[in-house]
C-alpha cells in the first residue's frame, strides 16, 4: 500500500489549507474585525480537527467512506459516501473554475476558459492516475517554492511601507455579533472545515500514532498565517477596498512599486495562487476517487478518468464568476456544515454507544 | 576465468558438441565452423613432450598475443623432453602440459567445441592433442587496443586526468588501482548471441544494497540481443522507465568517477568495447555532480554546484519565460527594456514563437553540424554560423537581436552540465516549453513544468526515488550535505544515496580532525 511519512502529512495540510485562501478576503462581513473571525474560526476549526481524529483513531487503518460504512452500515453509510464523494468532486471542481477565473482576470484575457480548465485539470488527473505518494512528493517539491514567495511577498509589502495598522481599528466597532456571524457556518466551513478530506488520507500515514500531533501542529501553523495573510490585506486596502476587490491579494501586490524593476508582481502572484489552487483541486479530486472506489469497490484507476469528466462538465455550470463566487462564498458554506459538523457528530455519538474498539473492527 | 564457467553452465542446456578423439576431426570441425576464415591460425606440430602424437594450436590472428604464444607456448611445447609423461594416454596428456609445460598464468581443461569456439573468438589460444577427447585454452589475450589517455567528455582541472579505454580489462584495472581492497566484487557477464560481449558488475561488498544487486543481475540476465556495441544498449535495457526524457542511470567515462560512486554504494557496469560505463541507481540530483566538485575546495565546489542548477533551469526555461514575458506579459518589463524590445521586434515579421522556434532550430542543426563535421571544415562552420546566421539575420530583420541573446545564452547554460545525457534532456523539452508559452504564456509554463515535476516525481531509478532526498524526504538526518551545497569531506558522513546500504555510513563522525598547531619560534 502506499504510504506517506509525517513530514509529508504535515505539509500537505499546509498547503491544502492555504489553498485558494489568500484569494479571497474571507470574513468581510466582520469589516476590519476580519481577523478575527478568522481567529475564532481557526480555533472552531482545530477542534472539528480533533473530533475527525478521534474518529480516525477508532479504526486507523478505514478511510472516510469505511468510517461511513462502519457507523452507518453499509447500505445508509455507502450512500453517505457516495454523497460526500461527490461533495470532495463538487469542491474540486470550485478550484478548477477559480483558475479558469483567475487565469482570465490575471493573465490571460483573450484565451477561452475551457483550454485553462481543461490543462488544469489535466494536471491534475495524471497526479491523481499517479496515486497518493507521488501527489504529497509534488506537494513537497511545491512547498519551498511557495514559502519562499510568500515570504518574498510579505517582505517587500512590509519594505514598500503599506500596511498601516490604523485600518484595523477600531477592533470590535459593533461588538462581537459581527465577527461571530460573520465566523459562523461561513469561515468554519471554508477552509477550517475542509480538513475533513484528511479523513481520507490519514489511514495512509505510516506512523498512525502521531497523526493527531502532526494535524493539529500543522493546522494551527497555518491558520496563523492564514490570519497573518488577512491582516495584511485588510491593513493594505482596508475594510471598503477589500469588500469591492474581486481579487483583494493581486491589488495588494499590484501596490508594490520597488527600486523600478520589481513592479508588477501580480503575475508572481497568480502563479503562486495556482499552486495552492493545484494542490487543493488534486486532494479533493484524489478524495473523491478513493472514496468513490471504496464505496463502490470499482478500482481506483478505473474512477480517475470518469471523476475527471464529471469535474470537467460540471464547471461550466456557472453562468459567471459572480454567480460563481456567490455560490461558493454563500450557497454553499450554508449546507456544507452539514458534511463537516453534524455527520462526524453523528458518527461520533453513534461511536459512543457502539463502543468500539481501536483497530479491530472489521471494516 | 570464473566467470566464463558461469557462461557454459548458462548454455549447457542447449546441446553441446564434445570434441572428438581424433585431432584431424576436432581441427577440420574448428576451421569449417569459421568457414576458412584467413585470420584463424592452425599450427600443427609434434613436441618432444609427446613425440608420437600431434598436436594443434588453434587461434585468431589479431586478438592474441603472438609473442606471448610463442614465448609461453611454441617454445615450452616443442623443446621440452618431459619423459615420464610419453606414454601417458587421454587427459593425463593434457593434465602435463597444463602443470608442467605451458607457463601461461590461466590455463583451463575444457571438453566441448562450443566452448573452444566461444574462447577463441573471446582471445584465447586452444591446444589440442591427438587422443584426446578434450582441449587446453591459455589466455593470451592481446593485440592492438587504444593507450590509456585523457578523458575527452568530463574535463577536470583538479583531478586524475585519465579516462576508461575500449578494452574492458583495462578498465577494471583502472578501478582495481583506484580501490585496492577485495571487498571491489567484479562480475562478469557475457551478453549477444553474436557478439558475445563482456559486460562487467562491479560492486563494493559490504556497503552495496544486496536487493538492488540481485535486480541489475535479474536485468542483465533478461537481456536477449544479438549484439552489444555499447553500454547504451544495456543501458536501455536495463533501465526502470523507457517513456521518460530523463536518464536513469549515470554514464562516465572516468575511473574516479566510477570509484567514487562504488564508494556511495551504486553498482557499475563496464561493457567490453566501450570507454563509457553505466552507474545505478541514480537520483535527479546526482547529474548535477561533476567529480571536481570533490576536488575542489568545498566552498567554490558548492558555489559551482548552485550556479549548474540555475544554469539548467534556465536552458530549460529561458526562451519560454522570453516568449511569454513578449507576447502575453509585457507589462512585467521596466517600461524602458520594454521599449526597447518593441523596438527591436518592429521590423521583425514573425511572432515571438516562430522567430524563438527558428533560432533555437538554427542552433540545434548548427550544433549537431559541429560535432559530426570532418575536423578540416570546423572553421568555415564557425564563420557562417556566428557571423551569417547571428549577425546577418539580426540586420536583415528576420530574428531581433534581443531574441539572438537569449537563445545563445540558452545554449551555452546547456554547456554547464556535467552530464552530457542531462543536457540533452533539457533541449528537447525547451521545445515544449516554448510551444506552451507561445500559447498560453505563464499559465502554459506553469502547467508544463507541474507536468514534467509530476513526472519525475514517479520516476525510480532501480527502485529509488529519482527526486530522493527532496521529494520523498530524507529518511536519515544529513543526507543534504552533498545535494544542493558539498560541504567538507569531514563532515559527510552518509553515502548519498537514499536506499539501504548495507554500510551508509562514509566516515564515524562529523567532526574535523583537530589540528595541531606548531610555531617555529624557540
Amino acid at each position: 500500500m502506499q504510504q506517506i511519512g509525517k513530514n509529508q502529512l504535515s505539509i500537505l495540510i499546509i498547503i491544502f489549507l492555504i489553498g485558494s485562501t489568500p484569494l479571497f478576503e474571507l470574513g468581510i462581513k466582520a469589516k476590519q474585525d476580519a481577523w478575527i473571525a478568522m481567529t475564532v474560526a481557526a480555533a472552531a476549526g482545530l477542534l472539528l480537527t480533533v473530533m475527525y481524529i478521534r474518529i480516525q483513531k477508532r479504526a486507523p487503518e478505514a478511510g472516510l467512506a469505511e468510517l461511513y460504512m462502519m457507523h452507518f452500515g453499509k447500505w445508509i453509510g455507502g450512500a453517505v459516501g457516495l454523497i460526500h464523494a461527490c461533495w470532495f468532486a463538487y469542491e474540486s471542481m470550485r478550484n478548477v473554475r477559480d483558475v479558469g477565473e483567475l487565469t482570465m482576470m490575471g493573465l490571460l484575457t483573450l484565451t477561452p476558459k475551457w483550454i485553462v480548465m481543461l490543462l488544469i485539470l489535466s494536471v491534475s488527473a495524471y497526479t491523481v492516475s499517479k496515486g497518493l505518494e507521488v501527489f504529497v512528493r509534488i506537494v513537497q517539491l511545491l512547498f519551498p517554492v511557495a514559502a519562499l514567495s510568500y515570504l518574498f511577498v510579505i517582505l517587500l509589502l512590509l519594505i514598500s511601507r503599506l500596511p498601516d495598522i490604523s485600518r484595523l481599528q477600531p477592533v470590535l466597532e459593533n461588538g462581537i455579533a459581527p465577527v461571530m456571524k460573520a465566523a459562523f457556518p461561513d469561515l468554519l466551513s471554508f477552509p477550517f472545515g475542509q480538513m475533513i478530506t484528511m479523513l481520507v488520507f490519514w489511514k495512509y500515514v505510516h506512523e498512525k500514532k502521531i497523526i493527531g500531533r502532526v494535524s493539529y501542529w500543522s493546522q494551527a501553523g497555518v491558520s496563523l498565517f492564514l490570519i497573518l495573510m488577512n491582516m495584511l490585506i485588510m491593513s493594505v486596502l482596508g475594510p471598503e477596498l477589500s469588500s469591492l476587490s474581486a481579487l483583494p491579494l493581486l491589488e495588494v501586490v499590484q501596490l508594490i512599486r520597488l527600486a523600478n524593476i520589481l513592479e508588477r508582481l501580480d503575475v508572481i502572484v497568480t502563479l503562486l495562487l495556482f499552486i495552492g489552487l493545484y494542490v487543493k483541486m488534486t486532494a479533493l479530486y484524489m478524495a473523491s476517487v478513493f472514496t468513490f472506489s471504496a464505496v463502490t469497490g470499482i478500482p481506483y484507476r478505473h474512477c480517475v478518468m470518469p471523476i475527471a469528466l464529471v469535474i470537467y462538465a460540471s464547471s461550466f455550470l456557472e453562468a459567471n464568476n459572480t454567480y460563481h463566487i456567490w455560490i461558493g462564498l454563500d450557497v454553499t458554506l450554508k449546507i456544507v456544515p452539514l458534511l463537516q459538523v453534524a455527520l462526524p457528530l453523528l458518527m461520533l455519538a453513534v461511536g459512543i454507544r457502539k463502543k468500539y474498539k481501536d483497530a479491530k473492527i472489521a471494516v | 576465468m570464473e566467470t566464463k564457467g558461469a557462461i557454459m553452465n548458462k548454455q549447457s542446456a542447449e546441446a553441446l558438441t564434445p570434441f572428438s578423439p581424433s585431432l584431424h576431426a576436432n581441427v577440420q570441425a574448428i576451421r569449417n565452423r569459421f568457414g576458412g576464415s584467413c585470420d584463424l591460425v592452425i599450427r600443427l606440430f609434434s613436441s618432444d613432450a609427446a613425440p608420437e602424437r600431434e598436436l594443434a594450436i588453434i587461434y585468431v590472428d589479431g586478438i592474441v598475443d603472438s609473442e606471448t604464444i610463442n614465448e609461453s607456448i611454441m617454445e615450452p611445447l616443442m623443446s621440452l623432453k618431459l619423459p615420464q609423461y610419453r606414454y601417458q594416454k587421454g587427459g593425463k596428456l593434457l593434465d602435463a602440459l597444463r602443470s608442467c609445460v605451458v607457463s601461461i598464468g590461466s590455463v583451463q581443461e575444457i571438453n566441448t567445441m562450443d566452448e573452444a569456439l566461444l574462447y577463441m573468438t573471446d582471445g584465447l589460444c586452444i591446444i589440442l592433442a591427438d587422443g584426446c577427447a578434450a582441449a587446453l585454452t591459455a589466455d593470451v589475450n592481446g593485440g592492438s587496443q587504444r593507450a590509456v589517455s585523457i578523458a575527452q567528455t568530463q574535463t577536470v582541472i583538479r583531478g586524475p586526468q585519465y579516462g576508461f579505454v575500449e578494452n574492458i580489462r583495462t578498465n577494471i584495472s583502472l578501478i582495481r588501482r583506484i580501490i585496492r581492497s577485495p571487498d571491489l566484487h567484479v562480475q562478469m557477464h557475457k551478453i549477444g548471441k553474436q557478439t558475445h560481449s563482456n559486460v562487467a558488475v562491479l560492486y563494493l561488498h559490504g556497503i552495496v544494497n544486496e536487493g538492488i544487486l540481485k535486480e541489475v543481475y535479474r536485468r542483465l540476465a533478461a537481456i536477449d540481443i544479438d549484439g552489444v556495441l555499447e553500454s547504451g544498449y544495456i543501458e536501455e535495457f536495463i533501465q526502470d522507465e523507457t517513456f521518460t526524457l530523463f536518464p536513469t542511470l549515470l554514464n562516465t567515462e572516468r575511473p574516479d568517477s566510477v570509484a567514487a560512486a562504488l564508494l556511495e554504494g551504486r553498482i557499475a557496469v563496464l561493457v567490453d568495447g566501450t570507454p563509457i560505463a553505466l552507474m545505478a541507481p541514480t537520483t535527479f540530483f546526482s547529474f548535477f555532480q561533476s567529480p571536481e566538485d570533490y576536488y575542489q575546495r568545498y566552498d567554490i565546489a558548492s558555489f559551482v554546484r548552485i550556479i549548474r542548477y540555475v544554469a539548467y533551469i534556465v536552458s530549460m526555461l529561458l526562451p519560454a519565460l522570453y516568449i511569454a514575458v513578449t507576447t502575453y506579459h509585457q507589462e512585467m518589463l521596466p517600461t524602458t527594456l520594454l521599449i526597447s524590445l518593441a523596438a527591436q521586434r518592429e521590423g521583425i515579421p514573425f511572432p515571438g514563437l516562430v522567430e524563438a522556434l527558428l533560432m533555437e532550430m538554427t542552433f540545434e542543426v548548427l550544433r549537431e553540424a559541429g560535432l559530426r563535421m570532418p575536423r578540416a571544415i570546423g572553421p568555415a562552420i564557425s564563420i557562417v554560423g556566428a557571423l551569417v546566421l547571428g549577425q546577418s539575420a539580426v540586420q536583415a530583420g528576420i530574428v531581433s537581436a534581443g531574441m539572438v541573446i537569449v537563445v545563445s545564452f540558452t545554449a551555452i547554460s546547456n554547456f554547464v552540465m556535467p552530464e552530457f545525457n542531462m543536457a540533452a534532456t533539457s533541449r528537447i523539452i525547451r521545445f515544449g516549453f516554448m510551444l506552451m508559452a507561445g500559447m498560453l504564456g505563464f499559465f502554459g509554463i506553469f502547467v508544463s513544468v507541474l507536468f514534467m515535476l509530476i513526472h519525475l516525481t514517479s520516476l525510480r531509478s532501480f527502485g529509488v526515488p529519482y527526486m530522493s532526498p527532496l521529494a520523498p524526504g530524507p529518511t536519515r538526518q544529513g543526507l543534504f550535505r552533498d545535494v544542493f551545497i558539498r560541504l567538507p569531506w569531514w563532515a559527510i558522513v552518509l553515502r548519498p544515496l537514499d536506499m539501504n546500504l548495507r554500510n551508509p555510513k562514509r566516515r564515524p563522525n562529523g567532526k574535523k580532525p583537530p589540528a595541531q598547531r606548531h610555531t617555529d619560534k624557540p
